[in-house]
C-alpha cells in the first residue's frame, strides 16, 4: 500500500477537475454542436486558471469537499471529448457501450461492497503489493497492444494514462480503483448505457434491424488497418 | 515503392512511441515498487505488541477526578482520546464547538504533567485543515491519537465533505514536537465512494514493529468496522474489514495473544449487546464471534489489556430506569470473554450522559477521559497494584 503525498494529490485534482469542469462546461453550453477550437482552448485556460484561485475562491475548493479527486480515467474520457471537439467529430464516442458496460458492471460490484451488502473486499484488493500492480501492467500492456493495433485507440489511451498515473505516481489515492473509477464516472457509464438502450428500442419500434449496438461508425482516423485498401496495389506493384 | 495510402504520419509515430514509454514506465515502476516491498516484508513480520509484566490480577484505587479545562465559550464537547508522551506525561485531544456538527467545532489538546492538566490549545479547524487540503472540510469530529516509537504524536480526525457523518473522511495529522504543532499528511484513502463515510473513535493497536492499527469505521446504511495498518512511519500498509456484521461499528482492539486480537464494538442491531469478533491470523481475517453478555444501546467503548495481561473496558450499562449512556462502567476480565465489575465510573438519573470513554495506562496509572453530559471531558486516574497489595 503506497500512497501518493498530499502536494501531487493537489495539483493533480486542480488539473482534473478543470479538464472535467471545461468537458462538461462545452457540453452544457454547446451539447453536441461543434466549437471553434479558439473558443475550445478559452474554456479549457478559463477552468485551469479558475481552479489555480487559493482556497475557497477556487471551484476546486467545493469539488475536493464534495468529490475529492476524479478518476484518472474520468479525466481520460474527458480528455477524449474534447479532443473529440477538437478534431470537430460531431457525435461524441468517449464512453463507447462497451466500455460503459464494463465500468458499469464493476462499479455495481465494488460499490455494494463499499456499502457492505457484499464481504468481498473488491476496494481494499485496489492498495495489494501483488495483485494491483499486476493487474496495472496487464491492463498497460493491453492498451498498448489495442493502441497498435488500432482497436479503440483513444479509450486504450485514456486506459494507458491513468494506469500510469497510477503506477508511477500512485495518483489519484494510491488504490488503482480510484485510478480507473469513480462515482461521476459510474453515472457517466450508466447514462450512456441507458441512452443506446433507448435508441436500440427506438429502431426496433422504428421496424429497423439494428446493424449494430448502436456505436456510431467510426471516423476514418480510427479505422482498422484491415479495412484499408493496400492489398491490391501492393499486389499490382509486385507482379511488376 | 511504398503505398501512400499506409504511410503513417510522424505524429502518428510519435504517439505510438509515447505510448511504449508509457507501459515501459508503468512495468519500471511498479517492479521497482515491488522489489522494495518485498525486501520491507521479509524485514519485517508484524503482529500486536504484547508488554507484560507482573503478571496477575490486579486491583484498582481511585486517585483523582477532575475536569479537564474547557475552551471558552465552547459549550459542548465530546469524544477524548489520549496519546501518552514520555516522563509520564499524556496528552488528551477531544473536540469542542457551540454544538456536535457546528461550522465552529475544532479539535483541542491539553497535556498532563505533574498531576494537571494545561490549559487547552487549539489543534485543527475546518479552516486550517481545508488550507492544507486544497480543499474544503464541511465539519470536524471524532479525534484519535497515536504516539509512535519515534515521539511523534499521529492524530486522526474525522472530517466530512459534503454531507452529515455519512460523507466523513480521515484526516491524518503528525506532529513531531509533542503535540505543539501538527501538520497534514493526508486524507487517508478508505471508500471508493468518493472516499467518504469512514470514521475514527477508538485507540489505535501497537504492533511488535512500531506500527499499529488504527481501528475505522464505515457507516452509510450498513455500518461495518475496518482497520487501517500502519508501518513504524507512520505510511499505511494495509486496509480490511473486521468480520462480516452490518451493523457493528467503533472497534476497539485488543491484543489476547501475538497471533490472535480481538475486537469488541458498539451494537447497532435490535440485539443491542457489545459486539466481538476475533482474528488469529494477524488481522488479515476476522470472523464475528457471539455477542458479549453486556448491554450496548448503540455507544462506544474503550478496551485495553493492561501490563498484568488483564483486559479492562469502559461501557455504558443499563439496569433499572437508565438510560443508553447514563451508566459508564469499568469491566475486568481474563479472556475477554467474562467480565465483571470494577465500578461504575459515573452514573446519573435517565438521560444523563457519560459516553465516549477513553483510557491508557500510563506507568502504573490508569488514565481513564469520558463525555461528561456533552459539556465537557471528565478525567479519572487509577493506581493500578497487583492484587494483595496495598
Amino acid at each position: 500500500m503506497i500512497l501518493p503525498d498530499l502536494a501531487s494529490q493537489i495539483v493533480y485534482g486542480r488539473v482534473g477537475w478543470a479538464i472535467v469542469a471545461a468537458t462538461v462546461a462545452c457540453a452544457v453550453w454547446r451539447g453536441a454542436a461543434p466549437m471553434r477550437r479558439a473558443t475550445l482552448a478559452a474554456i479549457l485556460a478559463g477552468a485551469l486558471a479558475l481552479m489555480a484561485l487559493p482556497g475557497n475562491l477556487s471551484p476546486a475548493w467545493y469539488l475536493g469537499l464534495a468529490f475529492q479527486y476524479p478518476s484518472g480515467l474520468l479525466v481520460g474520457c474527458c480528455v477524449l471529448r474534447l479532443t473529440e471537439r477538437w478534431n470537430g467529430l460531431p457525435r461524441s464516442r468517449a464512453m463507447p457501450q462497451a466500455l460503459a458496460g464494463l465500468l458499469a458492471g464493476a462499479g455495481l460490484l465494488l460499490y455494494l461492497d463499499a456499502l457492505g451488502v457484499l464481504t468481498s473486499g473488491y476496494y481494499y484488493a485496489g492498495f495489494g503489493g501483488v495483485v494491483a500492480p499486476l493487474a496495472a501492467i496487464v491492463l498497460a500492456v493491453t492498451c498498448v497492444l489495442a493502441i497498435l493495433l488500432t482497436h479503440s485507440r483513444g479509450h486504450a489511451a485514456a486506459v494507458l494514462g491513468a494506469v500510469a498515473l497510477f503506477s508511477v505516481l500512485r495518483l489519484p489515492t494510491g488504490n488503482l480503483w480510484d485510478a480507473l473509477l469513480d462515482p461521476l464516472l459510474f453515472g457517466w457509464a450508466l447514462v450512456a448505457l441507458l441512452a443506446g438502450a433507448r435508441r436500440r428500442a427506438a429502431r426496433r419500434t422504428a421496424g429497423r434491424v439494428p446493424a449494430h449496438d448502436g456505436e456510431p461508425v467510426p471516423g476514418a482516423a480510427l479505422q482498422p488497418l484491415a479495412a484499408e485498401h493496400f492489398t491490391s496495389l501492393k499486389e499490382q506493384v509486385g507482379g511488376q | 515503392m511504398e503505398n501512400p495510402a499506409i504511410t503513417r504520419p510522424p505524429r502518428h509515430h510519435a504517439i505510438l512511441f509515447g505510448c511504449l514509454l508509457l507501459a515501459v514506465l508503468v512495468i519500471a515502476a511498479e517492479a521497482l515498487r515491488w522489489r522494495a516491498a518485498h525486501r520491507a516484508t521479509a524485514a519485517a513480520g508484524a503482529v500486536p505488541s504484547l508488554t507484560t509484566s507482573n503478571p496477575g490480577r490486579v486491583t484498582l484505587t481511585e486517585l483523582s477526578r477532575a475536569h479537564i479545562p474547557a475552551p471558552l465559550g465552547m459549550p459542548s464537547a465530546h469524544a477524548s482520546t489520549l496519546a501518552p508522551l514520555p516522563g509520564n506525561r499524556m496528552l488528551a485531544f477531544w473536540w469542542a464547538g457551540s454544538r456536535e456538527s457546528g461550522p465552529d467545532v475544532k479539535v483541542f489538546a491539553s497535556t498532563w504533567a505533574n498531576g494537571a492538566w494545561s490549559a487547552p490549545s487549539m489543534v485543527v479547524s475546518r479552516d486550517t485543515l481545508g488550507a492544507e487540503l486544497g480543499f474544503g472540510v464541511r465539519r470536524i469530529g471524532n479525534p484519535v491519537a497515536w504516539t509512535d516509537r519515534a515521539g511523534r504524536i499521529h492524530l486522526y480526525v474525522v472530517a466530512t465533505g459534503l454531507g452529515g457523518w455519512a460523507a466523513a473522511r480521515i484526516a491524518h495529522l503528525v506532529s513531531q514536537d509533542q503535540g505543539r504543532h501538527f501538520h497534514v499528511r493526508r486524507i487517508l484513502p478508505t471508500s471508493p465512494l468518493f472516499n467518504t463515510s469512514a470514521l475514527v473513535r477508538t485507540a489505535p493497536l501497537p504492533l511488535s514493529d512500531g506500527g499499529w492499527w488504527l481501528p475505522v469505521y464505515f457507516e452509510i446504511g450498513n455500518k461495518y468496522p475496518m482497520l487501517m495498518a500502519f508501518d513504524a512511519d507512520g505510511n499505511p500498509t494495509m486496509l480490511t474489514r473486521i468480520g462480516n456484521s452490518t451493523s457493528s461499528l467503533q472497534p476497539a482492539l485488543v491484543a489476547v495473544s501475538k497471533h490472535e486480537v480481538r475486537a469488541v464494538m458498539r451494537d447497532d442491531s435490535d440485539q443491542q449487546l457489545v459486539q466481538h469478533a476475533a482474528s488469529r491470523d494477524g488481522g488479515a481475517t476476522w470472523q464475528d464471534l457471539p455477542a458479549l453478555d453486556l448491554p450496548n444501546y448503540s455507544t462506544s467503548v474503550a478496551a485495553i489489556r493492561l501490563t498484568s495481561g488483564q483486559f479492562l473496558m469502559l461501557h455504558n450499562h443499563v439496569e433499572g430506569g437508565a438510560s443508553a449512556r447514563s451508566i459508564l462502567r469499568l469491566s475486568i476480565s481474563d479472556d475477554m470473554r467474562t467480565w465483571r465489575t470494577i465500578a461504575d465510573i459515573a452514573r446519573g438519573p435517565a438521560g444523563d450522559e457519560f459516553s465516549y470513554p477513553s483510557m491508557a495506562q500510563v506507568g502504573n496509572e490508569l488514565h481513564i477521559t469520558y463525555t461528561w453530559q456533552r459539556q465537557a471531558i471528565a478525567h479519572h486516574r487509577y493506581r493500578i497494584q497487583p492484587e494483595g497489595t496495598s
